[in-house]
């Protein structure tokens, strides 16, 4: 099976990454969101799924976003993330971030 | 830090259990879903979990990074320690008693002395907002503080300078039924200003105090009410004799309140009864003396540097008319919120004491340094185990540091028994040795355990925890991986330079200590044995009132003990003698300390005069323009004229020019430890100026004492105030040194228990190091003799180096005393020596146990365990 070559993603990148995946506003537990980041990235950002974690908590601890116990569609027992207030405004701070940075590599990397 | 942070991590800690199984669901039921894609793709039950934990990562480190997030592992490390600490402290008792015992002992004293210190300069007088409160005087040239007198504090109570209130107050002594009965005459407005209620009747109001010589009442301490009065509940109303003058008690002053002076006092009266109740001129008349004390509240805002600049422009306004000696040049304000105010004076004062009691702490630790550096090199193969698994040094460190501090927990509490104890053995040692006639003169004060008698000990503990603590921590972590794991700890002879080093570190402090304590001794012996130039057996002193003088000498003058009476208007050996500025007929202007006495008082104590001769009884009487100096004083102000019938220009008011008609040798006037005194006036006493009496009795000094004052107390009550024996005197000025040899004596003592078992501990551990060594020797036909003298050549080295830093830092330390104490020698031999032989001899003795322990090393049982 040819796989696609997967990017290492750069440190923050992952939390602008979950604050995104988590906008529209429904809670989602941890398999989910990796699922989707996956997904949507086709299947380019595919990172080490157990470092999700780590980054889930600190994002908590940051208070962007917030856990709740619920049950997943299959019965179990999951812990359940949302995004905050100030969740919501640190994306559109990174967001916008990410974008400046990004056109700005694109144009060296055109005209050099 | 957000507030989700703060909740998150204190859920952390507190539901420890509980985070720590949430984090497990949660990962497991990641992989559960994971497991369950896969399956669904077709793989195998197998297949698919390995393909899951692969996409995972690692779930311990994942785990472990989560934990991170909290960021209470340094807690949970803690935890861990401790568990681990208590533990290895179960398997060796005798190890935690020992290290706990030996620093309690040294936090405990040094405990005990912060509680003093903390009872009379840190802990706030019980009025309301003592912080506010400042005494306030100006200095003149010489920076000696000013007595006011009454129109001066009027106008400052007028312009009131930087203070919002103001009150003014004097001391006053006397004694009641033969008690001393010290007292404060204030200001009407003082227990208000103060905010200090009664426990019975009332307090002092202004108007008590509206006019002189009105309202003859008086405010008794709670202490002097329930001590001198056995609590009457009838109190109120009653009057008692105060410097023999009746006085109506109209309350008790809140309990816990004794003013805000040093010394507790035992009574307050209006200042207007000042006339009644104080010899020499009316405060309040022509003659203006300079009695009152001025304390105040500070403006609300007013910084206390700002008010010195206020105080000093209003201060030197005040005496611009005066001559330049007089005008005020600095102020002197000063804090009253504690008994005695916090003032760099005092800690200058109090530093060597707390730098002694400090030292035998630091001894404490470096012993159990000592054994810690032992015990951590016996832990060598676990502690390289560790290294070479993977622990980090850091890690180790703090684990050991961990235990240090876990054992000053116990030494911590343990030290504060010994604290209490010694404080109350302190206590009553002073109170059994002290001199009986300053035995009422002594309060106890409380002292309470507050909050920062607890800081002092939690810090200390820390602070002893680090010291003996570190070193090994940062000793046995350093060692050779390979070498101390297969136990060869001999290698790496680290361990034994740091322990040399800590066995010189304390025969140093040691020595020093003892040198120290030893000069102090013969200091204090040099002032009992010194020749105060008088003779002070058979001779008692009296203080009378004026009003009361006649009376008291005619009864005197028929009493058949009495043989000799003279009077002084200072009494010697009773502190500090007023001084004048003399001047010789074309010579030099001196400070010289005067004193007015009637002839008899060089006959009395036994003075000579050298030449010239003595005053007359005419010459007293009639206030004949004479004197007589001390021989010093002769040379000083004439130098090789001679002094006889020579003119002296005497300051004061008014000036007087004297003739000086005899020479006499020179005495102690002011205390013992300041030497005699070189130059001294004697003018003749007139009736005003004979304060004092003193008196030649025949037969039992106390006892006559005691006679004369109850006799005199029913002929003119309230007439005598201090009535002591010279002797008493003599007696009460060296208690201080007394007091201060026996705590060195003690301290002294310890420091050498510490050094003999931190030298035979190191000896011990040396031995047990070089048990192979010996042997080998000893197979090779050592003796007893060289092995015993191999041993004790290593333990007399130690002493040697430490012995002789110690006596350069002994050096140093006496110099630095000598410049203050007359009767200190920079190098007294006798104490150097003393104390060098007696830090040398314990050495040996330390050292020669294990010597010989080391000399019966059997070499076939040594050498078997390889």
């Amino acid at each position: 099976m040819a796989k696609p070559s997967r990017l290492d993603l750069l440190q923050g990148t992952l939390d602008l990454l979950i604050l995104r995946t988590l906008q529209p506003g429904d809670a989602m537990h941890g398999w989910a969101i990796s699922e989707r980041i996956r997904r949507l990235s086709d299947n380019v950002l595919q990172a080490n799924q157990g470092s999700l974690y780590p980054a889930l908590h600190r994002l908590e601890h940051q208070g962007w976003i917030k856990a709740e116990w619920g049950v997943s569609e299959l019965g179990r027992r999951a812990r359940f993330y949302r995004l905050t207030a100030s969740g919501r405004k640190q994306l559109q701070q990174e967001a916008d971030n990410w974008t400046r940075v990004a056109g700005a590599i694109g144009k060296v990397l055109e005209l050099a | 830090m957000t507030v989700s942070d703060v909740l998150l991590r204190l859920r952390a800690l507190l539901f420890r259990a509980r985070v720590e199984e949430e984090l497990e669901d949660e990962v497991e039921f990641h992989l559960a879903m994971a497991r369950r894609k896969h399956l669904d793709a077709g793989r195998s039950e197998d297949e698919a979990g390995r393909l899951a934990r692969l996409d995972f990562g690692r779930v311990g480190a994942v785990k472990e990074d989560c934990r991170g997030v909290r960021g209470i592992e340094s807690f949970e490390t803690t935890l861990q320690d401790i568990r681990y600490a208590l533990r290895s402290f179960r398997r060796s008792p005798g190890f935690v008693l020992t290290v706990s015992g030996t620093i309690a002992l040294g936090l405990g004293l040094n405990l005990a002395l912060f509680t003093l210190f903390n009872a009379y300069v840190l802990r706030p007088i019980s009025i309301h907002d003592p912080y506010s409160l400042y005494s306030f005087t100006w200095a003149d040239r010489q920076g000696r503080g000013h007595a006011f007198f009454w129109d001066e504090y009027q106008q400052f109570e007028k312009d009131s300078p930087a203070f919002s209130e103001v009150a003014a107050v004097q001391y006053v002594y006397t004694r009641v039924d033969g008690h001393v009965f010290q007292g404060q005459l204030v200001t009407g407005n003082y227990f208000q200003m103060l905010g200090v209620g009664s426990e019975l009747g009332r307090p002092l109001l202004p108007e008590d105090a509206s006019a002189p010589g009105r309202e003859a009442v008086v405010v008794l301490s709670y202490q002097a009410w329930q001590n001198m009065f056995r609590g009457r509940p009838d109190i109120v109303g009653t009057k008692i004799m105060v410097r023999g003058f009746p006085m109506e008690v109209v309350g008790v002053a809140r309990k816990g309140f004794q003013d805000i002076s040093e010394v507790p006092r035992d009574f307050w009266a209006p200042l207007t009864m000042a006339g009644r109740l104080q010899d020499g001129s009316d405060l309040f008349g022509a003659d203006h003396p300079e009695r009152l004390d001025i304390v105040g509240r500070l403006r609300r805002g007013q910084s206390v540097s700002g008010a010195e600049a206020i105080l000093t422009a209003w201060s030197q306004r005040m005496t611009l008319q005066l001559p330049d000696e007089g005008k005020a040049v600095g102020v002197l304000l000063h804090s009253k919120a504690t008994s005695i105010p916090l003032t760099p004076e005092l800690l200058i004062t109090f530093s060597p004491l707390a730098v002694v009691f400090g030292l035998v702490l630091v001894l404490a630790c470096t012993n159990v340094a000592s054994m810690m550096l032992a015990r951590a090199t016996a832990r060598q193969r676990e502690i390289g185990i560790r290294l070479s698994l993977g622990a980090l040094r850091r890690r180790l460190i703090r684990q050991l540091l961990t235990e240090s501090i876990l054992l000053s927990i116990p030494a911590a509490i343990l030290g504060f028994i010994i604290s209490r104890v010694t404080i109350d053995a302190s206590i009553r040692v002073m109170f059994a040795t002290v001199p009986k006639d300053m035995l009422e003169l002594i309060h106890d004060v409380p002292r309470p355990v507050d909050w920062r008698v607890i800081a002092f000990m939690v810090f200390a503990a820390l602070a002893s925890a680090l010291l003996f603590g570190l070193a090994p921590a940062l000793q046995a972590t350093r060692a050779n991986v390979m070498s101390s794991v297969r136990g060869e700890v001999a290698s790496d002879l680290r361990p034994v330079r740091v322990r040399n080093a800590l066995v010189i570190a304390q025969i140093t402090v040691c020595t020093l200590l003892l040198v120290a304590c030893g000069a102090l001794v013969r200091t204090t012996m040099a002032m009992s044995a010194f020749d105060i130039g008088f003779r002070t057996n058979n001779v008692i002193a009296m203080e009378i009132v004026e009003n009361s003088r006649g009376r008291v000498m005619d009864a005197l003058a028929s009493d058949p003990a009495v043989d000799t009476i003279a009077t002084a208007s200072s009494v010697p050996l009773n502190g500090a003698v007023p001084s004048v500025t003399t001047r010789a007929e074309n010579g030099p202007t001196i400070s010289t300390a005067f004193n007015d006495v009637s002839p008899e008082y060089f006959e009395i104590l036994g003075i000579p005069i050298v030449r010239g001769r003595n005053f007359t009884k005419q010459e007293s009487a009639s206030e004949t323009r004479v004197a007589i100096l001390s021989a010093m004083a002769a040379q000083r102000l004439f130098a090789h004229r001679n002094a006889l019938g020579q003119i002296l220009h005497v300051s004061g008011e008014p000036a007087r020019e004297v003739r000086v008609i005899g020479l006499a040798a020179y005495i102690v006037t002011c205390c013992i430890p300041w030497g005699k005194d070189p130059v001294l006036l004697y003018l003749p006493a007139t009736p005003a100026t004979s304060a004092n009496v003193l008196v030649h009795v025949r037969g039992e000094v106390e006892s006559e004492r005691h006679w004369l004052d109850t006799r005199l107390a029913a002929l003119a009550p309230g007439a005598v105030g201090d009535i002591h024996s010279l002797d008493q005197y003599r007696a009460v000025g060296l208690y201080g040194f007394r007091a201060a040899s026996m705590i060195g004596a003690t301290l002294g003592g310890l420091a050498l228990l510490l050094t003999l078992t931190g030298i035979y501990g190191v000896v011990s551990y040396f031995v047990t190091q070089r048990t192979k060594e010996i042997g080998i020797r000893v197979a090779l036909g050592a003796t007893t003799h060289t092995v015993v003298g191999m041993v004790l050549k290593h333990s007399l080295r130690l002493t040697a180096i430490g012995t002789v830093i110690g006596t350069g830092l002994a050096i140093g330390m006496s110099r630095l005393l000598a410049s203050r104490l007359v009767f200190m020698r920079v190098f007294d031999s006798a104490a150097f020596a003393a104390g060098v032989l007696l830090v040398a001899s314990t050495a040996l003795a330390a050292g020669y146990i294990p010597s010989r322990r080391a000399a019966q090393i059997d070499p076939i049982q040594t050498l078997r365990y390889d």
